[in-house]
């Protein structure tokens, strides 16, 4: 049945996450904006104060271990409300890591449960290799019962405040993709390094670190997933990587889901600041009967609508077990662009209040941005949407 | 945050039922439609044999109540969405053809008094599908769209109409109009009027797309017309508004149709075109435009979806049919333009249905009360 809408249950879990977002972090919004790189700990007794309140909606472990089951769904509409407070300091809360989504959907079960429920984040990019991560020059090499790990990853979300590291590091670069493992790696692992924080346009709360791996030596089965020689079947090979990036088909929902929570929060605050001077939503009626803003206003409600069904029906695809990779990047794309379009329009609307540090609707326009970017820019969904449609190879349509 | 309520959870997918019908009208749109469509542009009107076959599909007489002739279905918004969809994969103006003598009778299905449903249901169970010409449209751009640019003044037993409406399909073969008028008080209703009523004036009328269809203007000087003739009888208000809503939500649902067209045309097209020695849809331009498309075609479908299901709960669906009719005139229109463009030179000509589906589609979003759910 052809039924778009959320259940009742599901709408209290917005509720509950909407109380959070508002009451606990909005108020420290500003404060870890400015204060790029330290640690909020406020997000710690977030965690403290849910944990102790057992049951509850607030806290659940398998959000932390991001072991979501067949809850996609309920866990990007309770991400869309953290988010709705601050992408920032919903990244920088303690517990929640990318690496944590790649354990879960490759880690087998003594690693499911040994760093499941650790903070895990994710190492991929280097200086060199960004989207095209099959071209990554961090290598890993087995000598004994340990795998020595040498290079260099940036751009690591949580990397400095993290538990451990997934990796990804290549085998033999010459053999490009079938080559790329990744691999746990923990903190204080001698030859580990974090040498580098970033400072950035927006979500300074979360920290973003330079890793350095120095003949960092690990246990042999800390390789996460895939198998420790190169596979000789070219095609078996290759669909080991493939597991590796549909781990992708996971998160981009998630990803997108923060930039719809980040886009209504823009909306929410424009109409509110607009109000203060008599502003009143004319939905449906006729340009000529809608000022510019009013017009404005509900073509971006538009937007925002059009993306979040999008990203519903990939998480809702995930729960029930259905190939969601076209859905999934449809909805990152479409939700990383508006979720940025409507926060710099907001601004705009909001003229110097929109530009002024005296409200949050600056701050929004810079975090929006990385949601365009992360967990596969808006070209890279592009890419994979077109390849679909059009049923082309990746090296027929480069 | 929404205000509305429901146990049952997100789903998107079609009952059994639902598939049955959109797997039927699918094959009818792109076996007896989309074929048929050039000629029937070029004719300004659908070929006797198509009009027998859209009869036969018996769309109309399945929502007239039994005691009027016809089979007494109810149907939900979200399957009569699916319907519009699939006849607008054929041809948007064939499938006014019968979106449009649908949505008439059930208006009047609605809202009609006993007598009116007598008069006009029964006629359109025994298969007249255009005996009464639905006047939504404004000829005014600046009217509100929830008023109409025809007035009506109350005179005791009398109300006189003064105004004009366009966009009206078939007057040629029309007894009766269906018109909009506002009163005084600003209230919008629906008013019958006989063609033949003094003060009437009816003009033929062309616009740069939906010409398998005739189309006339209404104009009505000091029309007067009873009381009773107001739709659901003397002193009856409708809620124009959800009316109005609910046809945007319809003609949306075809502009999905259209615009799913124009995806399933150019994806072959520009893998078989060659230039600079490869298939042109090997160059990110072309297949961005392309993934762009489907996110958005797909974006489109689910809210109309939504609005539609929001519709069948009972719940109020202004904001969600608004939404949707913005989204529609804006990304159909795209769409529709990046159709051409990815053709070329080619896509300009007739050789080529995309020019065809561009004119359509330029009505996404101005047309009004063309189709409901």
């Amino acid at each position: 049945m052809i039924h778009p809408l959320l259940p009742n249950q599901l709408q209290k879990t917005q509720e509950t996450m909407r109380m959070a977002a508002e009451f606990i972090l909005r108020p420290i919004s500003r404060k870890y904006d400015k204060a790029e790189h330290e640690p909020p700990v406020e997000m710690e007794q977030l965690n403290q104060a849910a944990a102790d309140q057992k049951n509850s909606e607030v806290e659940d472990d398998s959000v932390k271990s991001m072991d979501l089951g067949g809850r996609n769904l309920w866990a990007v509409i309770a991400l869309e409300q953290m988010c709705w407070g601050d992408v920032g300091l919903f990244l920088a809360r303690p517990g929640t890591g990318l690496g944590n989504a790649a354990i879960m959907a490759v880690g087998d079960s003594e690693q499911k449960t040994k760093w499941g429920k650790r903070w895990v984040a994710m190492a991929i990019t280097e200086a060199d290799a960004g989207s095209d991560s099959k071209n990554i020059s961090t290598t890993a090499e087995l000598d004994g019962e340990e795998w020595v790990i040498n290079g260099e990853k940036i751009y690591v979300t949580d990397g400095d405040r993290c538990d451990c590291v997934v990796v990804w590091a290549t085998l033999n670069k010459a053999m490009g993709k079938t080559a790329i493992r990744s691999f746990i790696i923990e903190k204080g692992t001698p030859g580990f390094e974090v040498t580098r924080l970033e400072k950035k346009l927006g979500i300074r709360a979360s920290d973003t670190a330079t890793l350095i791996f120095q003949n960092c030596r690990i246990p042999r089965e800390n390789l996460l997933g895939g198998k420790e020689e190169i596979d000789k079947d070219v095609d078996a090979a290759k669909k080991s990587f493939g597991g590796a990036m549909q781990t992708f088909d996971n998160t981009r929902p998630m990803v997108a889901g923060m930039a719809i929570g980040l886009g209504q929060a823009a909306l929410d605050m424009t109409r509110a600041l607009l109000a203060e001077e008599g502003y009143e939503d004319k939905f449906g009626a006729s340009i000529g009967q809608q000022t510019a803003i009013q017009n404005e206003l509900e073509m971006l409600e538009a937007e925002l609508e059009a993306a979040r069904l999008l990203v519903y029906k990939s998480a809702w695809m995930m729960d029930n077990k259905m190939p969601n990779s076209k859905e999934a990047s449809m909805g990152k794309a479409k939700a990383g662009r508006i979720g940025n379009r409507i926060s710099l329009k907001c601004v705009e609307l909001c003229s110097m209040k929109g530009f002024s540090e005296d409200h949050l609707l600056e701050k929004f326009s810079r975090d929006s941005k990385i949601l365009d970017i992360f967990e596969g820019t808006q070209q890279i969904q592009q890419l994979i949407v077109a390849r679909q449609v059009l049923g082309k190879s990746s090296s027929e349509l480069k | 945050m929404q205000d509305y309520k429901t146990e049952h959870p997100f789903d998107i997918r079609l009952t059994e039922e639902q598939q049955m019908t959109w797997d039927t009208l699918k094959k009818f749109a792109e076996l007896e439609m989309r074929p048929n469509a050039r000629k029937a542009e070029e004719d300004g009107m659908p070929s006797k044999d198509l009009l027998e076959k859209f009869k036969a599909l018996d769309l109309v007489s399945l929502i007239i109540p039994e005691q009027f002739g016809g089979m007494g279905l109810k149907q939900d918004s979200v399957s009569r969405a699916i319907s519009l969809e699939a006849l607008a994969y054929g041809d948007l103006s064939l499938a006014m053809s019968v979106s449009l003598p649908l949505l008439t009778a059930s208006i009047i299905s609605d809202h009609g008094s006993e007598d009116q449903k007598e008069d006009y249901l029964t006629k359109f169970s025994s298969g007249s599908m255009f005996h009464v010409g639905l006047g939504i449209n404004n000829t005014n751009a600046l009217v509100d769209t929830y008023q109409s640019s025809v007035s009506v003044k109350d005179n005791g037993d009398e109300l006189i109409l003064n105004g004009s409406k366009t966009g009206i399909a078939y007057g040629e073969d029309a007894e009766v109009f269906l018109i909009s008028g506002s009163n005084d008080q600003g209230d919008c209703n629906l008013y019958f009027v006989q063609k033949d009523k003094a003060g009437v004036q009816i003009e033929t009328k062309e616009f740069m797309g939906l010409k398998t269809n005739s189309w006339c203007e209404i104009s009505l000087k000091n029309c007067k017309i009873k009381s009773s003739q107001t739709l659901g009888g003397h002193n009856y208000s409708l809620n124009y508004e959800s009316l109005i809503d609910s046809t945007r939500i319809g003609m949306a649902a075809m502009a999905v149709g259209v615009c799913q067209a124009v995806l399933d045309y150019v994806v072959p097209y520009t893998n078989e075109r060659i230039a600079f020695d490869e298939p042109i849809s090997n160059r990110q331009s072309v297949a961005f435009l392309i993934a762009d498309m489907a996110i958005e075609i797909e974006a489109l479908r689910l809210m109309v979806y939504k609005a539609s299901a929001l519709k069948d709960l009972g719940e109020d669906f202004h904001k969600q049919s608004s939404l949707t009719n913005r989204f529609a005139a804006h990304y159909a229109m795209k769409i529709g333009t990046d159709g051409v463009q990815l053709l070329g030179g080619h896509g300009f000509t007739h050789e080529h249905p995309v020019e065809l589906w561009y004119r359509n589609l330029r009505a996404i979003g101005i047309f009004e009360g063309g189709a409901g759910v």
